[in-house]
């Protein structure tokens, strides 16, 4: 029961943070310089009474949390508005065409990382204090980890893209065509995973030197069980658990990606969608999409949240 | 009573007396005096701190670079906004330290001016974030009840809302607007106080649990026993026993916050041209890759020491301090 009432909980909680999102990225549009009628009416601007209909049918008139509001309701029913960028186009649209790519863009990035991170990590934790297997790499990996990606990004250019250039392995650096071509997304996913990769073979290592020093591999090692089974049947099972944790942070790890990696690939995603509607005051556009982006955040952290009180019943309610 | 041990024999030396050895003494017996003398902890934290080689080199380098950047003006360093019309995307040259770029701007002396708005968010943003996180963290830790319910409610919202997104927009919407106050730097102001105005939760929450487990340790019973305020304990008795792991929290914060700024940069939102600007040196410089590659990289060297060096310190820093939790 007191875990019913504490998912019930972390949901309000959550839906309430939204709530807070949605305020907080309204109001501070609503300070930005520039009139968003003028903007809509392009060369036409002069003309007083139709500036003045659409100023009425856009609902400036109304009172701000009237505005506010009505947003709110209207984003609930899925109508986040129209552009202005590229006029009548709704912005559900724009988000439609954008977020899959970067969402495709991200699980590519998340199975790298997991793929390089998590062997990286269990080998650091089982040569503990070694030089090569630990010490080395675990240094590479805090690096990879605390890096931004745009500072790797030029030695990939360099060496891909015009260094290799007659060979087979150039890779072109910018542009999207889908995951059917690998050329396309092969850099940009793998320098977006190298800060993930460090960031999942660190939290692998501490959590299976945590495990590795509990008693009941004390007692498989007596028991005269192989070093084998005792690593990889036992103690990484049992890392799986905590290794769940680290859902939250690396969403909010790949939304901040998405906006590096999609600017200097030029891919045509959600975040870069965001950066471009704010360079043309396309504040309808640039609303919803934060909205999306903060969401998959909020959401992420509560899934953790709950997923984690669910599976271990000794978290604290 | 045997008196044998040093122990017992400190105990019988007249209060105040020097624990030197008395006069003539033979010089082997002082060294073993000094031996003796018990290394207080925060000596014992700097020995290890300096017995971590790659930590000590990364306060080294970083101590060099933030000296360049507030010196930058001493220096005999080109004008980073002047541009050489003769020399443009060309590689390191004795005129010229790291080339320059397709404005023919001298690339040295953009790196050393570029790294002031990196560090300027990074410490000053970091250094307000702490300021307000402790403060918070500490006064809900120690006065507990229902301040503490509604300070923890507060931090649990901000530190929900994502921090990227939010100084992302805020730049975005104001940026334009505070490009003219402070002289001129008030985009790199404002940055600083977005990032310290959403940054503090983690330390907070840090301070706060810091805090709950000395309000349960006999020193501040005692202290509050003989009727000590609370302000007092909180200055005197409980913050002074936070300080190091603080730091030591800082420390990698100040490494996120230049990377969230180079970010900003990246996307065109930081410190505008043609003032330098790490960030938009590396991506600016990318652009022209096939012709100079020295344009993207050099800076993206500086830029990844700067951010690996404050890893590797907070690594060091955390070891030194805080020996038992770092593993």
């Amino acid at each position: 029961m007191r875990l019913l009432s504490f998912v019930a909980k972390r949901l309000v909680a959550t839906v309430f943070i939204l709530f807070g999102v949605a305020a907080i990225t309204f109001f501070l549009v609503r300070l930005a310089p520039g009139d968003p009628v003028a903007a809509q009416l392009g060369q036409h601007a002069g003309d007083t009474a139709t500036y003045n209909r659409l100023y009425h049918q856009m609902g400036l008139d109304r009172p701000l949390w009237r505005q506010f509001l009505s947003y709110v309701w209207n984003a609930f029913h899925g109508d986040f508005g129209t552009s202005v960028a590229s006029p009548g186009t709704p912005v559900t649209t724009i988000i439609g065409q954008g977020l899959p790519i970067t969402i495709e863009l991200g699980a590519l990035a998340t199975a790298i990382a997991l793929l390089f991170g998590i062997p990286l990590g269990v080998l650091a934790a089982v040569r503990h204090n070694r030089i090569f297997a630990d010490n080395v790499n675990m240094g590479l990996m805090m690096a990879l980890y605390s890096l931004p990606p745009f500072v790797i990004i030029p030695v990939v250019w360099l060496v891909f893209g015009v260094l290799l250039k007659d060979t087979i392995f150039h890779l072109p650096v910018t542009g999207w065509q889908g995951l059917g071509d690998p050329h396309y997304w092969l850099a940009p996913s793998f320098v977006y995973a190298a800060g993930l990769a460090g960031f999942f073979a660190r939290s692998m290592r501490s959590f299976m030197l945590e495990e590795l020093n509990k008693d009941y591999i004390r007692t498989a090692r007596a028991k005269g069980m192989s070093e084998r089974t005792v690593i990889y049947i036992h103690a990484l099972k049992n890392t799986l658990l905590p290794f769940a944790s680290v859902l939250g942070p690396t969403v909010a790890f790949l939304v901040v990606g998405a906006f590096i990696i999609e600017q200097e690939f030029s891919i045509p995603g959600i975040a870069n969608i965001t950066v471009q509607s704010t360079l043309s005051n396309d504040y309808a556009v640039t609303l919803a999409t934060t909205l999306v982006l903060a969401a998959a955040v909020v959401v992420a952290n509560a899934l953790t949240d709950i997923f984690y009180t669910i599976v271990d019943p000794r978290v604290k309610l | 009573m045997l008196p044998t041990d040093d122990a017992t024999r400190a105990t019988e030396r007249p209060a105040g007396a020097p624990i030197a050895p008395a006069p003539g003494a033979a010089p082997g017996l002082q060294a073993e005096a000094s031996a003796l003398r018990p290394t207080s902890l925060g000596r014992q934290a700097v020995q290890r701190f300096m017995a971590n080689r790659l930590a000590v080199l990364s306060l080294l380098v970083l101590l060099t670079l933030i000296a360049m950047a507030i010196l930058a003006n001493l220096l005999p360093l080109i004008d980073p906004t002047a541009s050489d019309p003769y020399n443009q995307d060309s590689f390191p040259s004795r005129q010229h330290l790291l080339g320059t770029d397709a404005s023919g701007h001298d690339l040295f002396s953009a790196i050393i001016y570029g790294l002031r708005p990196a560090l300027a968010v990074g410490i000053v943003g970091q250094v307000v974030a702490t300021a307000v996180g402790v403060f918070i963290g500490v006064v809900a830790g120690y006065f507990g009840g229902w301040v503490d319910s509604v300070l923890s409610r507060i931090t649990d919202l901000i530190f929900a809302l994502p921090t990227f997104l939010l100084a992302f927009l805020t730049v975005a919407v104001l940026g334009s607007g505070w490009d003219t106050r402070f002289g001129g730097s008030g985009r790199v102001v404002l940055i600083t106080i977005v990032f310290g105005l959403v940054g503090w939760p983690p330390l907070m929450r840090f301070v706060r649990a810091l805090t709950l487990s000395f309000k349960e340790q006999q020193f501040v019973e005692a202290a509050h026993s003989i009727g000590t305020p609370p302000w007092k304990i909180i200055t005197r008795h409980v913050l002074p026993n936070t300080w190091g792991l603080v730091l030591v929290q800082a420390t990698f914060g100040i490494g996120g916050f230049i990377y969230n700024e180079t970010t900003l940069s990246l996307l065109g939102l930081g410190v505008q041209p043609p003032n330098p600007d790490l960030g938009s040196l590396v991506s600016v410089g990318a652009e022209h890759i096939n012709i100079n590659w020295v344009e993207s990289l050099g800076p993206a060297a500086f830029l990844a020491v700067l951010v690996v060096a404050f890893a590797f310190l907070g690594d060091g820093l955390r070891d030194a301090i805080d020996p038992r939790g770092s593993e």
